[in-house]
């Protein structure tokens, strides 16, 4: 109801002219959300369901968006967004359940690998439980299911597996006969990522072949070669997917390449970046960096303590600023990604999207800013 | 103003410098919930308030509306429009409490309040001819400026003043004084007088016309409540922003020796040209924390309700340095404004015989 009330063009100028905000709906939601933090407009909530321990370091969090989430296509991505100890912190995750599943019940799952010393996905193992809510954005991602009848090989690494979950178990359901090769490649046995779900459609679905390397165990160290790929029939027409780590995205598209397959027809999606370690010294080797000016659609290599005000300024930008000593916030917008470090304080931001002062802020490495 | 070497006034920095620090590094869901806690008690408060004021023929529902609107303007106004456009809540990453797109219940925009009050006001604190909220530009209230016989009505102009006073913070930024003197044209002011339009008439629409309209049969009631509850909340937020600056021992600066200060002096000019009043918790919410106005204005984006927890650690440092900390009850407080006032209005000379206590020299 509330939803609708935004759509319509004069109610919601007139919602401007009542409680002055572009998403009047919103002005309702401290009180809504203490009946109910479901009903919530201002952004799209979702209910944790059931959360399952996949490996020591990953779980599946299955989740049930409020009725106007519009679902998704196997292979998409959804960016959770969550208070920690009072901040709003967003990452993008890729579904692992399937469509069928959310046309069913409404429910949708994340499979989750916690992230050495990351704030989300360790708070999410820790103190997320069952029956708490958090936001989600609308799915997002072009990595999707191959045509009918297209044969196809994935080449997964590690957490790598989440979207090709939902890839697999789509065509399954839909009874897909042409060839599917899964490889993927794990530390150990013990990191295998939703091994139960793997084994039921290797064994129900006869078009899957289906092989598990463990790189790290020892003795049984294997690790992606041309020879894996040489067991692969009649590759060069097969549609390829690659998701992983970096280094196994870039071999793989090194052996695909000499072995002919087009670059058309390779398709990759990427992890986000690790997390920047909490502390960088504020020495000028680490400072600096590419600095995107994503509005303006400039760029731009920084080098030293230069603020990103001087930065934009030089770069030819006149952002709005104060007081050019951290004290007005007149200069404060959005950054996208990417981290920097305040001159006040010391410290380093997260790399995700937050507000900051341009002022102040030096730019450790690439940066993208809403400017 | 109290005179401090450089030494001591990199001291000072670092010392003030290291209460800020404590505190950012202790923000979190106490603040989060804090800010949250207040918006639903400004949404309740606004609800319960419109919803009431239609009944209002019934006199003491007439009352309890009235009271439950204008509480609601002035909180969201003082302790959640103010302090969140200074970036106290931007930490939080909330796009409803973001510094830079917060738009409040009152006629001034939020883009032009930022300009005035976060940047010029804050960073030219109490400097006369740069921050144009000592006096607003239309009261005498010290000796830098010359006595004119029209000073002898600024007590009228201030009761006007305080009465309409959404209405004067939103043409603040029309610098009438600088039109009148043809610094300035009128043409240099369009974009900003198309802003105040749009927002103050949003603001009128709002309360004195759409809630009377749908509410017909009682519309003058709903419209004498709405007007009642906005001047509640001119009368209140004029009386707390005077009690911050204009009180007898706040100081003024010129120019001069305010040029290319460093933070240390920035710091001592914030101490010395503000000052707080005592009160109970509720005052100090619905005063927004500005009751700290000290506190406010040496650290303006930290969440104001923690100025109560640091006040004592900044009195300690004013107190090293020998920098009156300019506090007292609420009354006492407002009573040297008004005597400011009123005494600014006279010629000097006849000033200094009724009142002696203000005979502080030009700055």
């Amino acid at each position: 109801m509330l939803a609708q009330f935004q759509t319509s063009n004069a109610l919601h100028w007139l919602g401007r002219q009542l409680f002055n905000r572009t998403d009047p709906a919103a002005f309702f939601d401290p009180l809504l959300e203490r009946i109910d933090p479901m009903l919530a407009q201002q952004t799209i909530r979702a209910r944790v369901v059931s959360i399952t321990t996949e490996t020591a370091d990953t779980r599946t969090f299955v989740l049930k968006p409020a009725s106007r989430w519009q679902g998704f296509r196997a292979g998409q991505h959804i960016a959770l967004t969550l208070d920690i100890n009072g901040v709003r912190r967003t990452r993008t995750f890729s579904l692992s359940s399937t469509p069928s599943q959310w046309q069913e019940n409404g429910t949708i799952a994340l499979t989750i690998k916690r992230i050495k010393d990351g704030l989300v996905t360790g708070w999410m193992h820790d103190c997320l439980t069952p029956g708490e809510t958090l936001s989600v954005s609308e799915a997002f991602g072009d990595f999707g299911i191959p045509e009918a009848a297209e044969p196809s090989l994935y080449i997964v690494g590690g957490s790598g597996i989440t979207p090709v979950l939902s890839h697999l178990e789509t065509m399954a359901a839909a009874g897909s006969h042409a060839p599917v090769t899964l490889l993927y490649y794990v530390r150990t046995r013990n990191d295998v990522i939703a091994s139960k779900r793997l084994a039921v459609l290797a064994e129900q679905w006869p078009a899957l072949t289906l092989s598990i390397f463990t790189t790290n165990e020892p003795g049984k160290a294997q690790r992606l070669s041309d020879q894996h790929l040489h067991q692969v029939p009649g590759i060069s027409a097969r549609r390829c997917y690659l998701c992983g780590p970096e280094g196994l995205m870039d071999l793989a598209s090194d052996l695909l390449d000499r072995r002919d397959v087009p670059e058309s027809r390779i398709h990759c999606t990427r992890f986000s970046a690790p997390p920047m370690k909490d502390a960088v010294e504020l020495d000028a080797d680490s400072l600096g960096g590419q600095v995107q000016f994503a509005k303006s659609g400039k760029q731009t290599d920084s080098r030293g303590d230069a603020s990103l005000l001087d930065i934009a300024e030089a770069s030819g930008l006149s952002p709005k600023h104060g007081c050019r000593m951290g004290i007005c916030h007149q200069c404060s917008c959005t950054k996208t990604s990417g981290t920097v470090i305040n001159r006040l304080t010391g410290k380093t931001s997260g790399n995700g999207e937050e507000t900051i002062q341009l002022c102040v802020s030096v730019p450790a490495g690439a940066v993208a800013i809403d400017l | 103003m109290q005179r401090l070497t450089e030494s001591q006034l990199n001291e000072l920095q670092q010392d003030l410098d290291q209460i800020r620090d404590q505190v950012i590094a202790d923000l979190g869901e106490r603040d989060a919930n804090y800010i949250r806690r207040v918006v639903r008690l400004h949404r309740s408060l606004e609800v319960g308030g419109r919803v009431m004021m239609p009944f209002g023929f019934i006199p003491p529902v007439f009352l309890t509306a009235t009271t439950a609107l204008g509480l609601s303007k002035i909180i969201e106004n003082m302790e959640i429009g103010h302090n969140v456009m200074h970036g106290q809540y931007d930490w939080m990453n909330d796009p409803s409490l973001n510094s830079q797109t917060y738009e409040w219940d009152t006629a001034c925009g939020g883009d032009s309040w930022r300009r005035t009050h976060n940047y010029e006001h804050h960073t030219y604190t109490n400097i006369i001819g740069k921050d144009r909220d000592y006096g607003y530009a239309l009261l005498r209230l010290s000796e830098d400026d010359k006595w004119r016989p029209a000073h002898l009505l600024q007590f009228a102009n201030y009761v006007l003043l305080t009465t309409f006073f959404q209405w004067g913070v939103g043409l603040h930024e029309l610098e009438f004084e600088r039109l009148r003197k043809g610094d300035i044209t009128l043409k240099e002011k369009i974009p900003f007088l198309k802003e105040f339009f749009r927002k103050g008439g949003r603001q009128a629409f709002k309360d004195y016309i759409f809630f009377p309209a749908v509410t017909l049969p009682v519309a003058p009631i709903v419209l004498a409540g709405n007007v009642s509850a906005n001047l509640m909340r001119n009368l209140w937020s004029s009386t707390v922003i005077f009690c911050g600056h204009f009180t007898q021992d706040a100081e003024t600066f010129t120019e001069e020796e305010s040029d290319g200060e460093s933070k240390g002096h920035w710091y001592l000019r914030q101490l010395t040209g503000s000052s707080n009043f005592t009160g109970s918790r509720w005052v100090h919410l619905l005063s927004g924390h500005l009751s700290y106005q000290i506190e406010h204005h040496v650290f303006p984006d930290l969440p104001a309700h923690r100025y109560p927890e640091i006040s004592g650690q900044v009195e300690a440092v004013c107190k090293k340095y020998g920098i009156h900390y300019n506090t007292g009850r609420f009354a006492k407080q407002y009573g040297t404004v008004l005597k400011r006032i009123a005494g600014y209005s006279l010629p000097d000379r006849l000033r200094t015989r009724l009142w002696p206590e203000f005979s502080q020299p030009a700055a």
